[in-house]
Order: C-alpha cells, then sequence, then structure tokens
C-alpha cells in the first residue's frame, strides 16, 4: 500500500488518501458483508460515494437497516444509503440464507436501529446517476445478487461503458456451488440479473467460490482478532460466532470463509490474485440455474453457441492466499 | 489370464475413435466383446449399424452379433447432432469402403442388452461410446436392469472443465441429455469417464507414423482412416494429436486401474444454455437445503489417468494385430 490506514473523516467519507478510488457497495449484509465494508471504511484508497442494499443473506430492507447501521459504527453517517429491489428481476420471495447470517444478517446480535435514513433515490437511480457524475471514475463492488445492477444496466445504456469496474462476489468457476452443487448464492438469487450484468460489456472481474473458498480466517486468526486492539475487532469477531458455526456443521472448517472481504481485496489489491479472461454466462432454468459456466477459449467451436459474441471478463483464478489473509488482518487489527 | 474374461457389449457409434477402441476390445484377452449394439452420435444410427458390422468384418469376427438401437433421443427428438465434421461423412474417415455383407440381429439393441444383462446377472459390462439412449431405454424398460448390469463404463461428461459441443456440454452427453441423467441416477454401478480426463490421453503424430511403419493389420486400417480426426484437432484444438476418447474408455473396463476414480451423485442438466453439462456432487459438503443431488446413488467419475500407460497399450495391441 502507498500510504498507512486511516480513520474516517468528518464529512463521512473516508478517502483522504492523494487520489481515492471512488466506490459504491451494492450489498446484503451479512457478516461477512459487514467485514468488507467496514474494511473498506479504514482504507484511504476508497472513498465510498455510497452504499445499495439488495437482498441475500438478509431481506432487502433488513440490508438497508443493516447499511445505515455499519455507516453509523464506522463514523460515517453521512454517507448515503440507497434502498435497492426487494425481489429479483423475475420476481418472487427471494431466497434468504438466515441460517448462514443470523435473523438479522448479522449474527443475532440485537443491535439497536440506526438514527439516520436511507436516501429517497432507488439503488438503481443513484447507481446511474453516480456513474454519469463521473464517468470512467467510479467503480462497484458487489456483493450480493446482481439485481440493482442489472437494473442500472437496463435503465442507463451507457451504464456499462461508464462504469470504471465491477468487482463481483459470486459463481463457482468449475467448482461446488455453496446453494447446492451447481449454483452460488448470490448468482442463485438472481440468475437473470447475473446473465445480464456478466453479458453487458462493462469492465468485469468475478470472484467466485473457487477462489474465496481458499481464503480462511481460521479459529486462532478470530481468537487473534478479538483480542487486537482493532478498531471494529470487538464487534465483528462477535458476530462472526454464529458465521463461524456454520462452517464447521457445513463444510467441517474449523474458521469462516472470508468471501466478501477477499472481494474488496481484489478491487483494492488486484495484483494478489492472478485472472483469466473469458466469456461467462448463467443458466436462468432447470436444475443448475444459477451455475455461471465461462469459456475458457480452449476450442475453436465450429458453430455459433451461447457464448458466442459476448465480451469477456475477468475471472479470478489463483489468490496469494497468505498476502491476501494479511492484507485482511491488518485493515481489521488497525486501532 | 486366470481369471474368466468379463462379457463386454460395446454400445457405439462409429466413428474414428469407436473403430480403434472396438479393435482395441478385440484384442484384449481381458474382455470377451459379446456385441455391438448401435447409436447416433457420430453418424446417425443406421450408419452406425453399418459402420459396427463392416469393422467386424475387418476384424474377421462376423460371430459377434450386432444389434441397432434407437433412431431417436428419450424424449423422441430427431434434430441429431451428427459430428460429420469429426469424423468423415460415413464415420470412418471418408474412406468408401464397400457396404458391409452382414446384418444386424432381429433383436433391438435395448432387447438384446435386457436380455444379455438377465442370463448373465452381475457379468455383464457395457462399454457406451455415444450417447446414453439404449442404456436409459433398457433401464426404463426393465426394473431389473439396474441390478442385472455388471457395470457400465461410459464415454461422457465434462467434469469441472468446458465442453466439446460448447462451453457446457461434452457430445455424448449433449446428444441425449435426458437419457444421461436417468442412466446417472439409476443406480447401477457406473463409471464415467469425462472428457476432463480423455484430453489428457493423446495419441501424437509419431505414434501415428508408427501405427503406419507396423504390419499390425488393425494399425494399417486405422492409419487410412485417421486423416480426417487429425485435421479436425488441428483446426478445432491447435493439437497436432488426437484425443483418444474411446480408447481410453475400453481401457477403463480392461484395466480399471489405468485410472483414479472420486465418487459421487452426478446430475445432468436437461434444459436451458448449459444443457448437457455434467455436475458431480462429491458429498463432503452439507448443503442448507435438500438439493436435486442429495438422495441420488453414487457412480465413479475418473479424475485420473496414468496417460502414457493407456497410450502405450493402445498402440501395443494395435501394433501386434
Amino acid at each position: 500500500m502507498a500510504s498507512g490506514l486511516m480513520g474516517a473523516n468528518s464529512n463521512g467519507v473516508s478517502g483522504s488518501h492523494a487520489n481515492p478510488e471512488k466506490l459504491i457497495i451494492d450489498t446484503d449484509p451479512g457478516i461477512d458483508d459487514s467485514m468488507a465494508i467496514l474494511m473498506a471504511f479504514q482504507t484511504p484508497e476508497v472513498e465510498i460515494l455510497g452504499l445499495t442494499t439488495t437482498f441475500g443473506n438478509v431481506s432487502t430492507e433488513g440490508a438497508t437497516r443493516n447499511s445505515l447501521l455499519l455507516c453509523e459504527i464506522a463514523g460515517c453517517q453521512n454517507v448515503p444509503v440507497a434502498e435497492g429491489n426487494p425481489e429479483p428481476l423475475k420476481g418472487g420471495i427471494p431466497r434468504v440464507a438466515d441460517f448462514v447470517h443470523g435473523s438479522d444478517g448479522l449474527g443475532n446480535m440485537s443491535l439497536p436501529p440506526p438514527k439516520a435514513k436511507k436516501i429517497d433515490k432507488s439503488a438503481s437511480e443513484f447507481l446511474v446517476e453516480k456513474i454519469s457524475e463521473y464517468p470512467g471514475e467510479v467503480s462497484i463492488l458487489a456483493l450480493g445478487p446482481l439485481t440493482n445492477i442489472a437494473l442500472a444496466i437496463k435503465r442507463d445504456s451507457s451504464f456499462a461503458n461508464k462504469v470504471k469496474k465491477v468487482v463481483i462476489l459470486g459463481g463457482s468457476f468449475f467448482a461446488l456451488g455453496n446453494v447446492n452443487p451447481a449454483a452460488e448464492a448470490n448468482i442463485y438469487g438472481d440468475p437473470e440479473a447475473a446473465d445480464v450484468v456478466f453479458t453487458s460489456g462493462a469492465n468485469i472481474v468475478v470472484v467466485g467460490l473457487n477462489v474465496t473458498t481458499q481464503v480462511i480466517l481460521a479459529d486462532a486468526d478470530l481468537l487473534q482478532l478479538k483480542n487486537s486492539e482493532g478498531k471494529h475487532a470487538q464487534l465483528l469477531s462477535d458476530m462472526c460466532q454464529f458465521y463461524r458455526d456454520w462452517h464447521v456443521k457445513s463444510d467441517g472448517v474449523y474458521g469462516i470463509f472470508l468471501h466478501d472481504p477477499v472481494s474488496f481485496v481484489a478491487l483494492v489489491r488486484p495484483d494478489l490474485f492472478t485472472y483469466r479472461k473469458g466469456v461467462v454466462r448463467v443458466e436462468t432454468q432447470g436444475l443448475c440455474v444459477g451455475h455461471t459456466l465461462m469459456d475458457q477459449g480452449l476450442k475453436k467451436w465450429n458453430s455459433s453457441n451461447p457464448w458466442t459474441g459476448f465480451s469477456p471478463v475477468s475471472v479470478a483464478w489463483t489468490v496469494d492466499v497468505d498476502g491476501v489473509i494479511k492484507f485482511i488482518k491488518e485493515t481489521l487489527m488497525k486501532p | 489370464m486366470a481369471s474368466e474374461p468379463k462379457m463386454i457389449i460395446i454400445d457405439t457409434d462409429p466413428g474414428i475413435d469407436d473403430a480403434m477402441a472396438i479393435f482395441l476390445a478385440l484384442r484384449s484377452p481381458e474382455v470377451e466383446v459379446i456385441g455391438l449394439t448401435t447409436i447416433y452420435g457420430n453418424v446417425y444410427t443406421t450408419l452406425a449399424t453399418r459402420n459396427a458390422l463392416h469393422l467386424l468384418e475387418v476384424a474377421g469376427r462376423t460371430d459377434i452379433p450386432v444389434a441397432e438401437g434407437s433412431h431417436v433421443t428419450l424424449t423422441k427428438g430427431t434434430k441429431l447432432r451428427i459430428a460429420d465434421f469429426v469424423h468423415g461423412a460415413d464415420g470412418l474417415g471418408n474412406q468408401n469402403f464397400p457396404p458391409p455383407k452382414g446384418k444386424q440381429i432381429e433383436e433391438s439393441a435395448v432387447d438384446f442388452l435386457i436380455r444379455q444383462a438377465k442370463n448373465n446377472p452381475g457379468k455383464v459390462t457395457v462399454v457406451a461410446l455415444g450417447p446414453l439412449t439404449n442404456i436409459a431405454l433398457a433401464i426404463q424398460q426393465d426394473p431389473d436392469f439396474s441390478k442385472n448390469i455388471g457395470q457400465i463404463v461410459l464415454l461422457g461428461g465434462a467434469f469441472a472443465v468446458n465442453g466439446n459441443v460448447n462451453p457446457a456440454s461434452e457430445a455424448n452427453i449433449f446428444g441425449d441429455p435426458d437419457a444421461a441423467d436417468v442412466v446417472f441416477t439409476s443406480g447401477a454401478d457406473i463409471v464415467a469417464i469425462g472428457i476432463n480426463v480423455t484430453h489428457q490421453v493423446v495419441l501424437t503424430a509419431s505414434d501415428r507414423e508408427k501405427l503406419a511403419n507396423s504390419k499390425g493389420k488393425f494399425a494399417q486400417y486405422l492409419t487410412k482412416i485417421l486423416g480426417v480426426y487429425f485435421s479436425y484437432h488441428l483446426e478445432a484444438y491447435d493439437n497436432t494429436g488426437v484425443y483418444l476418447h474411446d480408447p481410453t474408455t475400453i481401457l477403463a473396463a480392461v484395466d480399471p486401474s489405468l485410472l483414479t476414480y472420486i465418487e459421487g451423485s452426478v446430475r445432468v442438466q436437461t434444459s436451458g444454455i448449459t444443457r448437457g453439462l455434467t455436475i458431480l456432487y462429491n458429498k463432503q459438503k452439507r448443503f442448507g437445503e435438500v438439493t436435486e443431488w442429495s438422495d441420488k446413488p453414487s457412480v465413479k467419475v475418473a479424475v485420473t489417468v496414468d496417460a502414457p500407460a493407456v497410450v502405450k497399450l493402445v498402440m501395443d495391441r494395435l501394433m501386434d494385430s
């Protein structure tokens, strides 16, 4: 990193770096979302323009409440929170992973309600407005289902060209899903939206389970965090209890996967990963609904297929596990 | 061999690498080929039957019966994808071979499979080299088939890699995804050899030369028909060698120890853009909810192969013929 990490400043944005990267986080907090968001607020290289909310780990309404709360906890209550769509593109009640994150999405911590309110604009309106205000300058970190991003793409045909970069936590490339063997939760949450985003032509980096499940914060690391002077260490380690117990049950992992924090690291430290480029499509029907499939370009197809003619995206392929863990621990343990 | 040879039925759509696989089986003392059943895929079913009869005549093994299989998919689909750009319009490298003298037996492939399994319970291995329509029909028509059949060794699927028809799907599974899902979930003893494994087994241009320079009858025949197959691999994969899909699968039946396997349930996507996608669940991770894989029987899926040993065995047996 070019400079040391700095705390949030008084006007509600964390960016006090010379030329911070403008960022909007689309999120469904979520325990690992909370870690990523609090990390972002502690990182001077990024300037958070706002949070937009989506369903997934909680309902969209719950995600808005938790986002407002996280801004307050970070001392950045002036950062706007725009509420997103309550349901996927095709409609219907979304699947909510309360068995992973607790019924409040934050590990059943019984936190007080936030004082601040969401802004009047919808998430997709806010996204379009900010991306148009700073064309080519704003990145999006998408930590939940991609409904809001897809709606922004549909709302403004120049959105995909104007957004600087979209870093997506989603999918599982040539590896097992986490909702079922075929699908990862964020993509499964809105497969139609995901397919719109992946085929939009935007500059996309996608970080899937094949990468994030390599990055584990083990019990010993969690203890270290708990005993640290980190600004939000206590809160996060308390939150992580529920999440950690789920990992033991589902994966036999004594610790937690750092899905969202890893995706944030892919935004600020892309050098800690390698990538492969290829067209990605999402299955929207049948038993593999939500499956992400990348054409690796190893074969010259003799006729056109559903992958033909779309722009390739960058798929995170390998990760410097020690480097990412080190970065995450340093950020979270910074007083 | 101390023990009796394993009885095998080859379900096939010849096909250049099918021809190689059939010859290889006939040169393998570990197995006894008790019949060929035919299916569409590389060619239409009628041509598959003709080619199967032709290959047995070339081998001097007209004692082996050929039973013709289904002309349509399990869902009665007739828009079949025929891979003439891989194997030539005749399936055998555009060589204008004369028509065979023999004929297929009266019994259909499905009836033949059911009868052989019933008469030799637990003893017959089916080596399936094309779309799985015949096998699925046998499973549907005889509730005991999946118990009676000893093992089904199939060439199909792309496990955690891109397909070869499109990025999602391998050709045999793509040919009849519904049939494949029936077979994978039938409870039979199944070994699946996908292109994740067969793409590691390459016959090089110099291997081809060795075949050509040998005195082996089968080697000589194959040298003639391999041209189209080599051209296709150069064009599609920029590879100067060819993949030995079907021969590898035959050798998995001959000597299972040439490969390693993992166990789990396999489901096949039957609709959408990833139609024909094969997804293996190794039953390690526990999901929050019941999934379409949860209660399905386990099959074996090949994950590694001793490629040099496979190529050597293929070469040795084809040159010594």
